[in-house]
């Protein structure tokens, strides 16, 4: 192995790992804030550190004090101690670990070498996926199963009973996106998205199969046990479900692992339907073959962005009312600071690839990065799309939820099937 | 060599976790044992570059199977107090030892006596989805497609026994 190889390894296994890790931080905010802002209020924005409030994620870092620093109490009740330590263990790494398969970027192509940009290179795609998640309802069972709680029994059946019936209508959207991609490997599909459709439209799963998109959603909302669907953790009935008798870390692990597995099947939503890593009519030979013309537009369109972005928080951040020496302002133009010297270094960093031009090492690179972020934007969006259904729908009843599953999503997924596989066989 | 050390890790779990199902008195500790000697045999599979099966085994034994056996285990809220007292249970595991082990003995030799070869990984991504649905679909359609139907008929047997009970109330 060159030296290379070993730097991407441990480029795409961190990757792999710390994106969703960073990406707590971010969606906790982003529930907060968002929930605030469907209700019309500010949500936490007062924790700060020497007057810097990052628009209220300093209030994360808090929360994780407080998790931390709890007394740590395990019940005397409790007889199976061992599975009440490890279920929420189980639920965070799962969730962390069925994001391995998915692709962040297209194969990076270095010294004409091929690197899957995945933290695991393996093929198995989708597959990889259903296996790993499959394992996360033994969090949820064990936990509920060992708090021994009326309310944790209960909210652990629900839950399971929940995933594993959803599972189902899940497994079949998948297969009829495998009709039409004719592959489970996640990065062909990705690549097979890049395409246009009558030459100007996104070839992307949403349009080839929107039913399909719809029910793997909504599925991926159960599996998820997200608001319309998280009846495990109905407060006025259950308390808090599976994780009633859990505190401190233990808690925090479930509270994580959440979020996580949000984040993972955001990503596995927008890899499957909305393109994943692809840039709408920029496929990755146009990207890697106009370097040039690339990296000069993105040069002008930086400082365009840092100077909106830059008015509307000097607009924003300050005291509502008059204030000498606004620590708010002060606050602000810092930020504006920090921003404009790395809207500078982008900037000479893309001069670097201007020089360079098109087709080499530094093209492919540069279209890795773009595409990475790409990839970021939608699953944030995606994520920003659990937090609206969180706080606009309220939650279903527990027959409703089982009806909607068995006599809706199923009859419909399997319809999807046979449609989609007699157009495909009639086009082929 | 670190596949050797794999298949040798795989291996032991796969043998505690079913010694584990036999042996222990609760049976979610027996279920917990269980998956750990289906997700260790999955293991297995990858070492042999059977990446399908490797899939199938989580999916569908470690995965679906198996939560339902768990969900029922949680579901029936069994008690300390409901277990049978099981006081011959070191004679019968001390027995099923000394019928067993003459198989496994025999099974060992037969083992030994196989000829040394050198072994080489199969090309064209063997154990592939395409290459195994490709010979499932080629060479092995009529036994695949008698196989589904038997699960058909087993599965419809269940709907139809599960629905006969209310018919009776």
């Amino acid at each position: 192995m060159s030296q290379l190889d070993i730097l991407l390894i441990v480029l795409r296994v961190a990757f792999g790992a710390f994106v969703p890790l960073c990406f707590i931080a971010v969606l906790v905010w982003m529930e907060r804030r968002g929930a605030a802002y469907f209700q019309d209020r500010s949500g936490p924005n007062r924790a700060n550190i020497f007057g810097f409030r990052a628009g209220g994620l300093v209030q994360n870092l808090a929360d994780a004090v407080k998790l931390i620093t709890k007394e740590d109490v395990v019940p005397g009740h409790i007889t199976h101690k061992f599975y009440f330590v490890i279920a929420p263990v189980i639920v965070f790494l799962i969730a962390l670990v069925s994001f391995a398969a998915i692709p962040f970027a297209d194969v990076l192509i270095l010294d004409g070498k091929e690197y899957i940009m995945q933290a695991i290179p393996t093929d198995l795609g989708i597959l990889w996926f259903l296996a790993v998640a499959g394992f996360a309802v033994y969090g949820i069972i064990l936990a509920g199963w060992s708090s021994h709680n009326k309310y944790g029994v209960l909210g652990g059946l629900r839950a399971a009973a929940q995933v594993i019936s959803y599972e189902i209508p899940m497994g079949l959207a998948v297969i009829s996106a495998l009709i039409v991609y004719g592959t489970v490997n996640l990065t062909e599909m990705v690549q097979f998205q890049g395409q246009l459709l009558f030459g100007f439209i996104p070839m992307w799963g949403v349009v080839l199969q929107p039913l399909g998109a719809i029910i793997f959603i909504v599925a991926a909302f159960a599996e998820t046990n997200r608001t319309p669907f998280d009846l495990a953790e109905g407060e006025s009935e259950l308390v808090a479900g599976f994780h009633v008798e859990y505190s401190s870390m233990k808690f925090g692990m479930f509270f994580m692992g959440e979020y996580v597995a949000m984040f993972t099947s955001s990503a596995i939503i927008v890899s499957l339907y909305f393109g994943g890593f692809q840039i709408p009519w920029l496929a990755t030979d146009a990207l890697v073959n106009n370097t040039r013309l690339v990296s000069f537009l993105l040069m002008l369109l930086l400082p365009v962005l840092a100077l909106l972005f830059g008015a509307w928080m000097s607009k924003n951040n300050r005291s509502h009312y008059p204030r000498e020496n606004d620590p708010r302002v002060r606050e602000a133009n810092v930020y504006a600071k920090i921003m404009w010297g790395l809207v500078i270094a982008l900037e000479l960093l893309l001069v670097i690839f201007l020089i360079s031009g098109s087709g080499g090492m530094a093209a492919r690179i540069l279209t890795a990065g773009l595409q990475i972020v790409t990839f970021l934007v939608k699953v944030t969006f995606m994520c920003f799309v659990y937090v609206w259904v969180r706080w606009t729908l309220p939650r279903f009843r527990y027959d409703q939820l089982q009806k909607l599953g068995w006599q809706t999503l199923l009859p419909l997924s399997l319809l999807n099937i046979f449609v989609t596989s007699a157009i495909v066989v009639a086009l082929s | 060599m670190f596949a050797d050390g794999l298949f040798l890790g795989f291996a032991v779990l796969a043998v505690l976790g079913a010694a584990g199902l036999v042996v222990f008195r609760h049976p979610m500790n027996g279920a917990m044992s269980f998956v750990v000697t289906l997700i260790s045999l999955a293991g297995l599979y990858a070492l042999l570059s059977a990446k399908l099966i490797f899939a199938l085994q989580l999916i569908v034994y470690a995965g679906a199977i198996m939560s339902l056996i768990v969900f029922i285990i949680m579901f029936l809220n069994i008690q300390p107090s409901d277990l049978p007292k099981e006081e011959t249970k070191l004679v019968y595991i001390l027995g099923g030892l000394a019928v067993v082990l003459p198989i496994g003995l025999f099974l060992a030799k037969i083992v030994k006596s196989l000829p040394l070869s050198s072994t080489a990984i199969l090309g064209n991504d063997f154990g592939g989805v395409k290459q195994v649905g490709l010979l499932l679909f080629k060479d092995w359609l009529v036994p695949f497609e008698i196989v589904s139907i038997l699960l058909l008929i087993s599965l419809i047997g269940a709907v139809v026994l599960a629905g006969k009970k209310e018919a009776v109330k």
